[in-house]
């Protein structure tokens, strides 16, 4: 676009409430924390005044997949495990799109996981929301890979076996990682920083976002609901700060500049305290969309001639 | 006076040859300045000609000696397994250079075949040298350093630059093409029309025809038909853009080098007033596409706002482009000829017009007198003042250079060409013949002798004269003249070394036009009133019978010989040291006022310092960075929380900030809860609920964050219980 017509577009520049990013009418439970989310969400792209038109949410199946339904944006409700890769493919033939994941816990780090390996080595421009309540949610309490070991579940009565499996240092080891962060759905200020943070950050940002389920793990964020003392907020000049209204109640805090993944691979081991904040960030990461020169447009004899031979190969012809 | 130095100083001071009975004999063919002797047989030195204009991507112009050297590094085995077949390559090479040199035409392949076939080797030398020709990855036509260099290289140079403006501009033009008929496919698709029956029937594969009732189908689907689609303005304006984007007759379409070199024609002009004319006949038309395409943008966004944008599209005009949106179409190629009349007018007009002109000027010779055979030279007036001239116009790219660097300057040229406003090229190529040098030698001697020294100035760099302007390229630009050293052997066969400096005599020495004002003298009479004319031009003796200058030369037979210079040749070598003069200080060499200043500063400077060494004190040694802090032992910031007013117990409230908004509350009891902007949770109004409900609230926000004070009603039932209930939360 020629800098005339940007000048033209400010022109017409909207200002947008929280309510026109309102869609259906949430069904999770009563206090589920994916609420939190959703709020911080909607903030997010009110603040960033993101056009309707130009969001979309992609998701797998789970809880927290069903977000993309209380946005008014663009969504696209996926299958299980595959947020990822339709979200790739949206991204290279729409680069113009903001695109958001919303996956769970076993969503991403359990059917999902081996797409989630390679889109943190695509290193494409999206923001991934790991909504992770260490438990399969809507099928109603099965161990996840992320459940801590003990926890008894419809499929461990006795109390998995298993250390649990850490989102961040695994996405941390990864080739061509380029932004991974930190949050909890009970600090929803620090949350939206964060998530703000991950959308302005140009390739793959990886947040996970600790997340309550009151309904099935009542128990498993207490301790640290109930005691600030055991968040440890993560601060930097190139991180988030802390708001002093914040500070007030979460005193705990560690300087982290976000350029050190030494550092960020230590601080992502810890899980008492929990530490929020950006643990890593390299904005030099090329996008893999840059690198294919995504976002061709092909004529519509094009698409057609694509579309008909894909669906020739599944033809069953009429006898 | 002895009779031979007395025609001598004659010579000099008259430039005629006296009648005296000592005439000097006729200047000996092939003369050439003594320096340029080891040059004298081109073609076997491997230098930058001939060089490709490559067709296709990668660098636009390469020397042969490249293209080869590239081929050989995929073609020849590592080390000396690839020697032979290496010196065979070169071998090859030579012939093309030599075939070139004679005036050959062609590419690079057809040369490199007609070369092999000539060498007239066995099958397996052909299979060897076909193995490096399919390894050259470049080939276009070869150019020879002669006096059609400028116009061919910098019209291909041009080429390149328009076909990638070309390129870029289809892409964004039938993007949005695709575009804007996507918007008019999807509301048809979704119109009454498109769900009639026939038309619903057309949309499938034949195939499966058969099976469907497209009548059932259509009555299906036609209720969901779209109620009035695009709004009248909205499809004319699409239309509009769609035919002016489709019509547009300033980029060819992609993939058609035919076209492009078609269309390219109607841009390159030989005068100046042609093309300005060409250029404002085609305004409307840009004006045109221009809109179109910003309209285009933003319908294809959704971000046309007719009572915003419909009055700037109507107000725009072709007066108010700027230069990058004029970069956006092709640039007018015009090719003028620094010996035609009105020639520095018409570089006026072109450089003033605020049109995307390139102008190559081509000088064939510096140095003109002001009636022939009479008076002073005006030196240089005709070339490279024009291009010092061109600089006054701040905003125009200038960029001279000899014909034998333009290789060197193949980056310069193409940010010229790219430059958003008017450009100026001033090449020197000698005419063909006028020299008793090889063109590239004749070329390169302009430049080495400052006849015609190489600079740029680039408005695009910065905006003083010092980002802008560069003297690259030139031999050791600090001194006057270049020094280089010459080794003869002389009469006794001994090696001798002398340090020559290669002045603009030296240069205008090969220029069979000027020969008259140059005179041999023969070994026997090298006597003492001969000064170099390096020596004389830095201080001209009162008298020229104490010096008369000289340049040393070599004749055919490379036998060395001194040459007496006549006056007025030395003056315009004088002439020609000023100018370069001035290129030195606008180059940031020798600069006057800048030399003072740094002389200034500098003895400031160095007063201070010896101030501040005698106040100088150990410095405190910074105490060494403590190890991380530990993640579990981080300290809680205390010190923020001294300040903090404690809210009071007693009255109800919400943490707002720690609400994570789960609806809860606000669901139960809305008239008591309401949420914030940021979707936070706050007590609207706590009498229009009961403290019951407040407590129950309390109770269900998993968060804990809703605390219920004392109760404000005294008469409502269960407030013991309720007080109980309520104490976890204070
Ligand atoms: C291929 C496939 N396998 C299994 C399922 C059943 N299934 C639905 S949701 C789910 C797990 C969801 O857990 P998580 O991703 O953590 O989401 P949450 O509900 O906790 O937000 C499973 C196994 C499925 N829908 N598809
Ligand atoms: S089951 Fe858990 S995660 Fe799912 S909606 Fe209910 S509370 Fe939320
Ligand atoms: S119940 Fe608590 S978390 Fe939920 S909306 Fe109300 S105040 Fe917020
Ligand atoms: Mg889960």
């Amino acid at each position: 676009m020629s800098a005339a017509t940007l000048c033209l577009h400010h022109f017409a520049e909207e200002n947008y409430a929280l309510e026109d990013y309102q869609g259906g009418v949430p069904r999770w439970c009563k206090g589920c924390g994916d609420n939190a989310i959703l709020a911080a969400m909607q903030r997010l792209c009110r603040d960033e005044a993101l056009r309707p038109e130009k969001t979309v949410f992609v998701s797998g199946i789970g809880c927290s997949s069903r977000l993309p339904h209380y946005m008014r944006t663009y969504g696209f409700h996926g299958i299980h495990g595959r947020a990822l890769p339709i979200a790739e493919g949206i991204k290279l033939a729409r680069p113009d799109l903001h695109v958001f994941v919303n996956t769970g816990d076993g969503d991403c780090c359990s059917i999902g996981a081996a797409h989630w390996i390679h889109a943190i080595r695509y290193n494409m421009n999206m923001t991934v929301l790991l909504h992770d309540n260490h438990i399969y949610g809507l099928t109603k309490k099965q161990a996840s890979p992320t459940s801590p070991i003990g926890t008894r579940s419809n499929t461990t009565p006795r109390g998995s076996y298993l250390d649990a499996l850490s989102p961040l240092t695994v996405t941390l080891g990864v080739q061509n990682v380029s932004f991974v962060a930190q949050a909890v759905d009970w600090i929803p200020e620090s949350l939206f920083q964060i998530l703000t943070a991950a959308y302005r950050h140009r390739g793959f940002s990886f947040v996970r976002i600790l997340q309550r389920c009151p309904e099935f793990v009542g128990n498993m964020f207490e301790p640290w609901v109930h005691d600030p003392q055991r968040m440890l907020m993560l601060t930097h000049a190139d991180g988030i700060r802390v708001s002093p209204a914040l500070q007030k109640i979460y005193r705990n805090q560690l300087p982290h500049d976000p350029a050190d993944i030494n550092r960020a691979r230590e601080i992502a081991s810890s899980e008492d305290p929990i530490p929020v904040g950006i643990l890593y960030r390299n904005p030099e990461v090329p996008c893999y969309e840059d690198l294919r020169g995504a976002g061709k447009l092909r004529t519509a004899d094009q698409v057609r001639g694509t579309l008909d031979a894909e669906l020739d190969k599944f033809t069953v012809w009429p006898q | 006076m002895d009779s031979r130095l007395r025609s001598q100083v004659v010579f000099h001071l008259t430039g005629r040859q006296p009648d005296d009975g000592g005439a000097e004999q006729p200047l000996p063919a092939g003369l050439r300045p003594a320096l340029l002797a080891p040059y004298r047989k081109l073609e076997s030195i491997r230098h930058d000609f001939p060089v490709v204009l490559a067709a296709g991507p990668g660098e636009y112009v390469v020397s042969l000696a490249a293209a080869v050297d590239g081929a050989l590094r995929t073609a020849a085995p590592q080390g000396l397994q690839g020697e032979a077949m290496r010196k065979r390559a070169l071998h090859i090479e030579r012939l093309i250079r030599e075939a070139v040199a004679k005036g050959a035409q062609g590419t690079l392949l057809q040369a490199w075949d007609t070369a092999v076939a000539g060498a007239g080797t066995d099958d397996a030398w052909r299979r060897e040298m076909t193995a490096v020709r399919n390894a050259l990855a470049v080939d276009g036509e070869l150019a020879g350093c002669d006096s059609r260099l400028p116009s061919r290289f910098l019209r291909h140079a041009w080429a390149v630059v328009q076909g990638d403006k070309a390129r870029a501009a289809r892409l964004r033009i039938d993007a949005l093409v695709l575009r804007l008929e996507g918007i008019l496919r999807a509301d048809y698709a979704r119109s009454a029309v498109a769900f009639q029956v026939a038309n619903l029937q057309q949309t499938f594969g034949g195939s499966h025809q058969a099976l469907f009732n497209f009548a059932t189908m259509s009555r299906l689907l036609s209720p969901a038909a779209s109620q009035g689609g695009l709004d009248t303005p909205r499809r004319a304006r699409i239309e509009w853009a769609l035919r002016t984007l489709r019509e547009q007759a300033f980029f060819p379409p992609p993939g058609d080098p035919g076209a492009q070199e078609a269309n390219n024609g109607g841009f390159a002009f030989d005068n100046v007033s042609a093309a300005l004319e060409s250029c404002r006949h085609r305004l409307p038309d840009m004006l045109s596409l221009l809109k179109a395409l910003s309209l285009a943008e933003l319908e294809v966004e959704g971000q046309f706002v007719e009572q915003l944008h419909a009055p700037i599209f109507d107000g725009m005009q072709s007066q108010d482009f700027t230069a990058a949106e004029l970069q956006f179409f092709p640039d007018y190629l015009v090719t003028l000829d620094s010996d035609a009349p009105g020639v520095q007018a018409d570089l006026g007009n072109a450089l003033s017009s605020g049109m995307p002109v390139k102008v190559l000027l081509e000088v064939r010779d510096l140095l003109e007198e002001a009636a022939p055979g009479q008076g002073r030279f005006s030196f240089g007036m005709r070339g490279s003042q024009l291009a010092s001239m061109a600089m006054t116009f701040g905003d125009a790219f200038v960029l001279q250079s000899a014909a034998s660097n333009l290789l060197h300057m193949r980056d310069g040229i193409q940010r010229g060409l790219r430059h958003a406003g008017p450009t100026l090229f001033s090449v020197y190529a000698p005419a063909d013949g006028e020299s008793t040098l090889p063109g590239y030698l004749a070329a390169a001697s302009a430049m080495q002798s400052r006849a015609f020294p190489a600079f740029s100035y680039d408005p695009g760099r910065g905006s003083d004269s010092a980002t802008r302007f560069s003297l690259e390229n030139n031999p050791q630009p600090d001194v006057d003249w270049p020094l280089e050293f010459l080794t003869y052997a002389d009469q006794d066969l001994q090696a001798v070394t002398e340090e020559l400096a290669f002045t603009f005599v030296d240069f205008l020495l090969a220029d069979r036009r000027h020969n008259r004002h140059f005179a041999v003298i023969p070994r026997a009479h090298w006597g003492e009133g001969l000064i170099s004319a390096r020596q004389w031009l830095e201080s001209p003796p009162a008298d020229a019978a104490t010096g008369l200058p000289y340049v040393l030369a070599v004749d055919d037979a490379d036998l060395l010989c001194r040459v007496v210079v006549d006056e007025r040749m030395m003056r315009a070598a004088q002439r020609c040291r000023e100018t370069w003069h001035r290129l030195q200080e606008l180059g940031g060499i020798h600069d006057s006022r800048t030399e003072a200043l740094l002389a200034r500063e500098k003895a400031a400077w160095e007063q201070g310092r010896a101030v501040d060494t005698a106040a100088l004190a150990p410095a405190a040694i910074p105490a060494a960075p403590g190890d991380q802090p530990s993640i579990a032992a981080a300290v809680p910031d205390t010190a923020a929380a001294e300040d903090e007013a404690a809210p009071n117990p007693d009255v109800a409230y919400i943490e707002t900030l720690r609400c994570s908004s789960c609806n809860e509350c606000t669901l139960a009891s809305p008239k008591m809860f309401a949420y914030d902007q940021n979707k936070q949770a706050y007590i609207t109004d706590l009498k229009a609920g009961s403290y019951r409900q407040l407590v129950e609230a309390a109770e269900s926000c998993q968060v804990s964050v809703i605390h219920p004070g004392k109760p404000w009603n005294s008469d409502e039932p269960g407030l013991d219980e309720l007080i109980e209930r309520a104490r976890p939360f204070q």
